[in-house]
């Protein structure tokens, strides 16, 4: 058998048929569903929020926009989440880094008077050590991450009481509250800030080694490590872009909220959670990715702000959230099931 | 070969074969995609005969046996079981039925005993919700018995060896009053004397009256073994024949579709550098005092059985395992592998033995596969580490058309190529960087004679141009085939080196059994 030396050209390969031809409808119908229910969710949550609320106070420019606004914290902390999920992980930590975040960046500027700028380093750097402490106990000491994660996470508040004292620090300098509030090119800062960590994060997963890394890893464990990979590295390491994504997201909302308080971004997790997984199960099959956990993100505050704009009462809110995570779970899961069939 | 004698409650085996087929399978069609896996597909299979189904890796023996197995639906056709033609829409009917099915993967709880595996999914006998494991336990002794188990019911099922292991999934068929069972390659991954005793099995159930549906790619087994045999090749039935009026060159030809060249014996290449040279590495629970020396451009065997150690000395070598004692050099350096990233970053490569669990990446693209392990070689700067997609499917490529895989679509899953093509990839991922040691465990295992052909083809050129091979099989045949020198391991200890003409079946089978006397 003489194998003929066929001179590599790109695109050559043929186009497989739609892989759906082959399915019963209520199979397709069902993949279908988790591909794009997630998007046709959020098209018919906005036209039916534009009809329901009076005077077009929803569906305006300033509104959609504020809604982004919105969204950007949440996305920037959800998309840390993201890399972290792709490695076959978890981290219940982030909420409580976020906050720890908050108060030490305040705290920093105020008790210790350093420079807004050290002390944003400072946190950030703090961020990174707990994520890599969450990396070394899941990796080295072999402890399931979501036991390692929510310990260290639990320590983490303990950390933040014992530097407030328990009372939020409200004292903070102009310049730092510029940070959230002020307005680049006619948009916010936290939109701008949302757009670049995005990109960066988008660019690692997809377009260098580390992220083909973290994806091996997150695929196949076993197969990773014989390949060659570092995985415990690879993991730390995701653990620490988790960490300081969720850093910046509570260093941004002290400045939204002109003040430190020890748990001011501990909901972060659940809403994470819910986008991240939502997420996963917009246009890809139940994988992580990080234009889906953007959807996700702005799926949840669409209902958020359509939800209050028709001055719903709090509960509902909280339904909302709730039955939209396990919702979004189920989806990616159903999504994950029949892409392997 | 006949039957040896069988007790006059038997069936008389003549009469058998007059006998109208108990499972009938007519025109089966199934398509995946748009792609025939299945076309027209007919099957006979007859009560005390066992029928073999041979072909390349997706070629539609699986598929077969996955419609009858309820775990897809046909597009076409129909199955018919005495007479009466029969839908099949999930395992649990198939079971009702008197099919059972015993797949590559074994499918036990290792923590059970043998009684509770065996009896998984038959309702227990209770009385007000507790178990009565009375009635179950005396069909089991039953089937014990009749199988010639020589280990208890209570045994734990992990204590067992694979054979035994497999043994217990026929238990569990016949506790079911399976008729027909088929078995998916069920001595790839055994030994010698356990294939051995596998077959022997095989031939008590062909005697009891059991349809046999036996896959393989061992073709001597097939010959051996089957009474009827199937060759299928792209999804349809191109070959369906008895035993008596067929040859394994015919066999060959027909599952290749024409005459598979056989390289040509090398001249042993072990006069070049010596690559690696193990120094009596000995290990916590089975290696003892292992040494040997791999040179350039040469292909060394590991020949022994399931269990001798050739994995874990491989696993040493290449860095995912340490020794407790003993040292290793490789190009003249003493090599410290903390990890099997290292053991690659010193330019060693491995295939792993399970490809599914250790070697791919099912959910990624062919691309994906290939470039894993050398990534580095596709970025733009190495400060700023951003890959060159076009660059890396380039490479990708070019290693995947050097290594014979048959497509050209880089973005293709992985998952959607045959065993045979899925090993070409693993193979690519090292081929590209050029490794100076290269160790492949189990090369073939599950891979059609095409492909297996092919993959030696690679090996070869790959020593050709320096590189230092490792090749451990526990198919004898292949060792033979493919390597310029054969180190035989049993236990843990080296028993023998072969070289030259002493490369024979003979004595790698012989010395694998053998135990050195210690001096």
């Amino acid at each position: 058998m003489t194998t003929e030396k066929v001179s590599p050209k790109l695109g050559e390969g043929k186009k497989t048929r739609s892989r759906y031809a082959s399915m019963p409808r209520s199979k397709v119908a069902l993949i279908l569903l988790s591909k794009y229910g997630t998007l046709t969710a959020m098209a018919l949550m906005l036209l039916i929020f534009a009809i329901a609320v009076p005077n077009g106070y929803f569906f305006n420019w300033d509104n959609l926009l504020n809604i982004v606004e919105q969204s950007s914290l949440t996305a920037i902390i959800a998309s840390g989440l993201t890399i972290v999920l792709v490695v076959g992980e978890f981290d219940l930590s982030i909420g409580y880094v976020a906050s720890l975040a908050g108060v030490l960046v305040t705290g920093l500027v105020e008790k210790q008077h350093l420079p807004l700028f050290l002390a944003i380093v400072a946190t950030l750097a703090v961020g990174l050590g707990i994520g890599s402490i969450n990396g070394i106990v899941v990796t080295k000491a072999r402890v399931n991450a979501v036991v390692a994660t929510l310990g260290v996470g639990t320590i983490v508040v303990g950390l933040s009481y014992g530097y407030t004292a328990g009372s939020p620090i409200v004292q903070v300098p102009d310049s730092f509250l510029q940070l959230a509030l002020g307005k680049t090119f006619g948009l916010a800062n936290p939109i701008w800030l949302m757009v670049i960590v995005l990109f960066l994060l988008w660019m690692v997963l997809n377009r260098t080694p580390l992220g083909q890394r973290i994806q091996a890893v997150g695929g196949n464990l076993h197969a990773a490590r014989l390949a060659g990979i570092r995985t415990d590295r690879t993991k730390i390491i995701t653990f620490m872009i988790a960490g300081l994504m969720a850093a910046i997201t509570g260093v941004m909302l002290a400045s939204l909220l002109g003040s430190g308080t020890v748990s001011a971004a501990d909901s972060y997790l659940m809403d994470s959670f819910a986008a991240v997984f939502l997420g996963s199960a917009t246009l890809r099959d139940g994988e992580f990715h990080i234009v889906g956990t953007l959807i996700g993100v702005l799926i949840v505050n669409v209902g958020f702000n359509g939800l209050s704009q028709l001055g719903t009462p709090v509960f509902w809110q909280y339904i909302f959230k709730g039955g939209i995570l396990v919702a979004a779970v189920a989806l990616s899961t159903i999504a994950r099931r029949y892409a392997k069939t | 070969m006949k039957p040896d004698s069988i007790g006059s409650y038997l069936p008389d085996p003549s009469s058998l074969t007059s006998s109208p087929p108990w499972l009938e399978v007519r025109d089966l069609s199934k398509q995946f995609g748009g792609v025939y896996a299945l076309k027209e597909v007919s099957l006979k299979l007859r009560r005390g005969a066992v029928h073999g189904l041979v072909g390349a890796n997706g070629a539609g023996k699986s598929t077969v046996i996955r419609c009858l197995a309820g775990v897809v639906q046909q597009d076409a056709g129909e199955i018919v079981i005495e007479g009466q033609r029969v839908e099949i829409p999930d395992p649990h009917k198939a079971s009702d039925l008197g099919l059972a099915f015993i797949h590559q993967e074994v499918s036990l709880v290792p923590e059970f005993s043998v009684l509770r595996n065996m009896a998984m999914g038959i309702p227990p006998v209770t009385h007000f919700g507790i178990i009565d494991w009375g009635p179950t336990r005396r069909r089991a002794e039953l089937v014990h018995d009749r199988l010639g188990m020589n280990f208890s019911l209570n045994a734990r099922t992990e204590e067992l060896s694979t054979a035994e292991q497999w043994l217990v999934l026929i238990g569990r068929a016949l506790m079911r009053d399976a008729v027909m069972i088929a078995m998916d390659e069920p001595t790839a991954s055994l030994s010698a004397v356990e294939a051995e005793r596998v077959h022997a099995i095989v031939r008590d159930l062909r005697d009891q009256g059991v349809a046999v549906v036996y896959v393989s790619h061992r073709l001597d087994e097939v010959m051996d073994l089957c009474d009827d045999i199937t060759v299928f090749r792209d999804g349809e039935m191109v070959l369906s024949t008895t035993r008596d009026q067929i040859t394994k060159p015919d066999l060959v030809r027909a599952i290749v579709g024409g005459d598979v060249e056989h390289i040509e014996k090398h001249i042993a290449q072990t006069e070049g550098r010596v690559v690696l040279d193990v120094r009596s590495i000995s290990d916590k629970n089975l290696l003892r005092n292992i040494s040997l020396q791999v040179h350039e451009g040469e292909v060394l065997g590991l020949a022994g059985l399931v269990g001798a150690g050739r994995t874990e000395l491989a696993q040493i070598i290449y860095g995912d395992a340490r020794p407790t004692s003993g040292e290793i050099y490789l190009d003249g350096v003493k090599t410290k592998f903390r990890s099997a990233a290292d053991g690659a970053e010193a330019g060693i490569g491995l295939v792993p033995e399970e490809r599914r669990s250790q070697g791919v990446f099912l959910e990624r693209s062919i691309g994906f596969n290939v470039t894993i392990s050398s990534l580095r070689d596709s970025v733009w700067w190495r400060w700023l580490p951003l890959l060159k997609p076009r660059h890396s499917n380039l490479r990708a490529l070019k290693s995947t058309q050097e290594v014979g895989v048959n497509t050209k679509d880089m973005k293709m899953l992985i998952g959607s190529l045959s065993g045979g093509n899925q090993q070409k990839v693993v193979i690519a991922r090292w081929i590209t960087q050029k490794p100076k040691l290269l160790i492949l465990d189990e090369p073939s295992r599950g891979v059609d004679v095409g492909a297996r052909a092919e993959i030696h083809r690679v090996i070869r050129e790959l020593a050709d141009q320096g590189t230092a091979v490792i090749a451990i099989s526990s198919d004898s045949e292949e060792l033979v085939d493919l390597c310029d020198r054969v180190v035989v391991m049993n236990e843990g200890k080296i028993t023998d080196e072969l070289t030259g003409p002493r490369i024979t079946l003979e004595n790698i089978v012989s010395m694998s059994f053998h135990r050195r006397e210690d001096h």
